[in-house]
């Protein structure tokens, strides 16, 4: 027994977890001295193969993380070099825009594939942008359809905006039902009735020219008093002429009735009149009470029908004659669209089909024949240039629903890397400075703490490289780094807990190794606890946060889980290694004065 | 605590972009930056409601508005360079009014749902020590040091907004959540002493001194702690980036605010509550 004693095994064997009653085993000494030893090399290759695993963990990660440090084998440091870090828009440069896709023009039924049709559509021209990693994302808030698209790295905001606008939207319109020359018909009669007001208001003995100059819809005289000049017989249309130029009329008087033209109602009064014959000219004012007619409302003639870009197979340029005149833009459909543009023509054989882009009549074709074959042409007198820009357009696609920009948010490139630069220095500090308080506060304890820490930090940062290369690669952003920042601080708190708890142990009189070992079990509750509420928090975040939030908990989170890893494994194979009676002998490594029992 | 609900009521919070919606764009000088008021007359036929234009380091300036239109922003900057051309877009957010409303509510639940979970998680992790005061309590009784914590770092908030013009946005709910993890964190570590000296000593020693004993020996652990996040939180106020200023500055008051918390609060309400229901349970 003596001998174990000599070698400093007794305490290497507490601190490795031998108990007391295994060492008081009785029997002949020598037998016993064998059977330790034995026992002590299984454990002791045990533990030197954990410091070995850990060495190796800390090389690799080292490497990963900062692969300059493998300067001396080119080819790894290059493959090594190779994993990049995703960096968000924040610290690239970048732009974030959030469009609203307005899907109620589309009946329910097909609106998911509206939906994913237009996210096909921006991501074509996206990708056509030629930026690194575009990300382009439907997101469905409340009642709103968006669809989001990142440019990392892209350098002209403005241009990318102007690309992402001139997506077409293009839609084929049936003429609308009836009820719509109903609502004109109804105005009109209720114009008409205003304009009779007027009359008898005019008739009753009201200022005329007041009347005129108050009601009158007729721009260019209202505010003459209606007063149209002196004109000979002919200028007007004929309704009108006809009343002015009717010898019964009398100057000064205003016509009894209404008179209607194509214009609207007018209430007319004859002001003067000269000459004589073929020379005669009345001036005469009017007040004018406008009719609306569905031709001045070209949209309101046409309703929606179902077809739209979204079934747009391709669109091409082609010429009417042989000779290279009139282009044209020839467009076929997918097999949906050839259905509904079938039934389309069917229907409205006779009647016009109006093609809109972007709001826009180009074309109302009136359809002389059922079209089986999804095959259509528009003629809608193009140049050459403009067949070729619209074939363009359409080509790259056609959006089935409109978008409205609603939310943008861009970085330069610069600002990004200045706040990256920043962060990264900030985080630099921080870690020095804790791990300064560490040794100088916790000395020996705290000196094994920083080193954890450091290789945590090491191992965060390898992970991030190496998410590179799964489908799921963190993006670092600055919320990234504040998280990563923070965490650190956190991987100190399960060692300073540690560390508190042996101090205590200490205290009450223990053994170092004992101490240690009784403080880390004691520790581990707080430990426990206190991290899964931040894991619990982190959770919280990740599920309800976007963007920003997201990031910064997930990173926190990894970040939790790995430093609870390094502080405590980490710590507990470093002390084992270690720990030895050499530390008994100097006990100011370890904790000052106050801490020890008194003798 | 009072005088932050106060300051809260009469300030309210400077709500940032993420809440109200609207537009923010930082543009940078190559020259000399031109007077606010050159800007401000430029800008003025466009009629920009709650316009702000605020210099910031680094020769740039802030300009803040309502209007969330891309046309008006495009006008805006065709505006400012008719003043100066040597002018470049640093950064332009916009957020349309719907953004801004999902993002509020998100962030509302968000705060709600982590307070239930904290407390039932604490209700939980404590329910070994039901005697003599539930480990409902516990639960209850962090929150409400949560709650302070909370307070004090929005009433802080609230005074900044006022006087320096800080904005409070998304990151910054973020940021709340995470303080509230952290105080809980460090209550728990306070619980968990004075659960442990409970289990040892309840039948020999009153409530009172058990807390106050763990108290006691808790309070170079938890000091430590905040301490060790507390500097690397300033590290990164004071070598961090601009715009990540506001959210390490909650962060940094919401922490400290919570060492303050578990200590004082926490624990202290605990005995206040046994004596409470030992009153009632004796009358």
């Amino acid at each position: 027994m003596s001998r174990l004693l000599d070698c400093g095994l007794y305490d290497r064997l507490g601190v490795l977890g031998f108990s007391s009653p295994q060492l008081r085993r009785g029997g002949d000494a020598d037998q016993f001295t064998q059977y330790i030893m034995r026992k002590w090399k299984l454990r002791w290759r045990k533990q030197y193969g954990k410091m070995l695993g850990i060495f190796l963990l800390a090389v690799v990660s080292v490497a990963i993380a900062y692969p300059k440090t493998v300067f001396f084998i080119p080819k790894v440091e290059q493959k090594l070099q190779a994993l990049p870090i995703q960096l968000g828009l924040d610290l690239q440069g970048g732009i974030h825009l959030e469009y609203k896709v307005d899907v109620s023009g589309i009946d329910s039924a097909k609106q998911k594939d509206a939906l994913t049709a237009a996210e096909a559509v921006i991501e074509r021209r996206v990708n056509a942008f030629g930026v690194g990693e575009p990300l382009v994302q439907l997101s469905k808030v409340g009642t709103e359809n968006r669809i989001i698209v990142e440019l990392p790295g892209v350098k002209d905001v403005e241009q990318a905006k102007t690309m992402l606008k001139e997506t077409p939207f293009l839609e084929f319109k049936k003429e609308a039902g009836p009820e719509v020359q109903q609502m004109f018909d109804q105005y009109n009669e209720q114009a008409k009735t205003k304009a009779q007001g007027f009359l008898d208001q005019s008739k009753g003995g009201a200022d005329f020219a007041q009347l005129a100059k108050d009601n009158s819809e007729d721009p260019g005289s209202k505010d003459k008093g209606g007063d149209l000049g002196f004109v000979k017989q002919g200028q007007f249309v004929p309704e009108f002429d006809k009343v002015v130029f009717d010898p019964s009329f009398k100057t000064g008087t205003v016509w009894p009735e209404l008179v209607e033209s194509q214009y609207g109602w007018h209430i007319i009064k004859k002001v003067d009149e000269k000459g004589d014959g073929v020379d005669k000219e009345i001036d005469a004012a009017h007040i004018l009470i406008a009719k609306k007619s569905i031709e001045q409302y070209p949209h309101l003639q046409y309703a929606s029908s179902g077809l739209t870009g979204q079934n747009l197979k391709d669109a091409r340029v082609d010429y009417a004659s042989q000779g290279l005149a009139n282009p044209q833009v020839a467009l076929r459909f997918d097999d949906a669209g050839t259905k509904l543009f079938a039934d389309l023509t069917r229907d409205n054989v006779g009647k016009r089909i109006a093609i809109v882009l972007d709001s826009e009549i180009i074309s109302s074709p009136v359809v002389q024949a059922i079209i089986p074959d999804g095959q259509a042409v528009i003629n809608g007198d193009f140049t050459l240039e403009q067949a070729k820009v619209l074939v363009g357009r359409l080509n790259e696609g056609a959006l089935p629903a409109p978008i409205t920009l609603v939310g943008q948010q861009s970085v330069s490139a610069s600002l990004g890397a200045a706040s990256l630069q920043q962060s990264l220095y900030a985080g630099l500090i921080g870690i020095l400075v804790v791990v300064a308080f560490m040794i100088f506060y916790y000395r020996f304890l705290g000196l094994v703490a920083s080193l954890a820490l450091i290789l945590y930090t090491a191992m965060l940062v390898a992970i991030f490289r190496l998410s590179g290369l799964t489908p799921f690669p963190i993006t670092m952003t600055l919320a990234g780094i504040a998280g990563f920042v923070l965490s650190i601080g956190m991987a100190v708190d399960a060692n300073i807990l540690i560390s508190e708890r042996t101090w205590e142990e200490l205290k009450n009189g223990k053994a170092v190794n004992k101490a240690i070992i009784e403080g880390f079990r004691r520790a581990w509750p707080s430990i426990r606890d206190g991290n899964s509420s931040t894991i619990l928090t982190c959770l919280i975040l990740i599920f309800m946060g976007t963007g920003f939030v997201k990031g910064f908990a997930i990173i926190l989170l990894l970040g939790v889980f790995f430093s609870l890893f390094t502080a405590i494994v980490l710590t507990r194979t470093f002390l084992g290694w270690w720990v030895g009676p050499w530390l008994e002998r100097h006990r100011w490594l370890l904790a000052p004065k106050s801490k020890w029992p008194k003798k | 605590m009072i005088v932050s609900i106060a300051m809260l009521s009469v300030w309210g919070l400077r709500l940032g972009l993420d809440f109200r919606g609207g537009t923010l764009l930082e543009m940078e000088w190559s020259g000399d930056v031109p007077a606010i008021d050159v800007l401000q007359t430029a800008l003025q036929p466009l009629n920009l409601q709650s316009l702000t234009i605020q210099p910031s380091e680094n020769k740039r300036v802030i300009f803040r508005y309502l209007a969330a239109e891309d046309q008006t922003n495009d006008q805006v900057v065709a505006d400012i360079k008719k003043v100066d051309a040597n002018v470049a877009i640093t950064r332009t957010d916009f957020v349309g009014p719907s953004v801004s409303g999902q993002i509020k509510q998100s962030a509302f639940q968000a705060l709600i749902i982590a307070m239930l979970a904290i407390a039932c998680y604490i209700a939980w992790a404590f329910r070994k020590v039901s005697k003599p005061v539930s480990s409902w309590e516990y639960g209850v009784q962090a929150v409400i040091a949560l709650v302070h914590d909370v307070l004090f770092t929005l009433g802080t908030f609230a005074f900044l907004g006022h006087y320096y013009n800080i904005e409070v946005n998304a990151p910054f709910i973020a940021a709340i959540l995470t303080i509230l993890g952290f105080s809980v964190h460090d209550t728990i570590v306070v619980y968990d002493r004075i659960r442990e000296n409970l289990l040892r000593l309840h039948e020999r020693e009153d409530f009172e001194i058990t807390v106050n004993r763990s108290l006691n020996e808790t309070l170079a652990r938890s000091l430590n702690t905040s301490f060790t996040v507390l500097f690397v939180l300033a590290a990164l106020l004071i070598f961090g980036g601009e715009s990540i200023r506001a959210f390490s500055l909650a962060l940094f008051v919401g922490i400290a605010s919570g060492a303050y918390s578990s200590f004082y609060i926490a624990s202290a309400l605990l005995v206040t509550y046994y004596k409470w229901q030992k009153k009632r349970r004796n009358a």
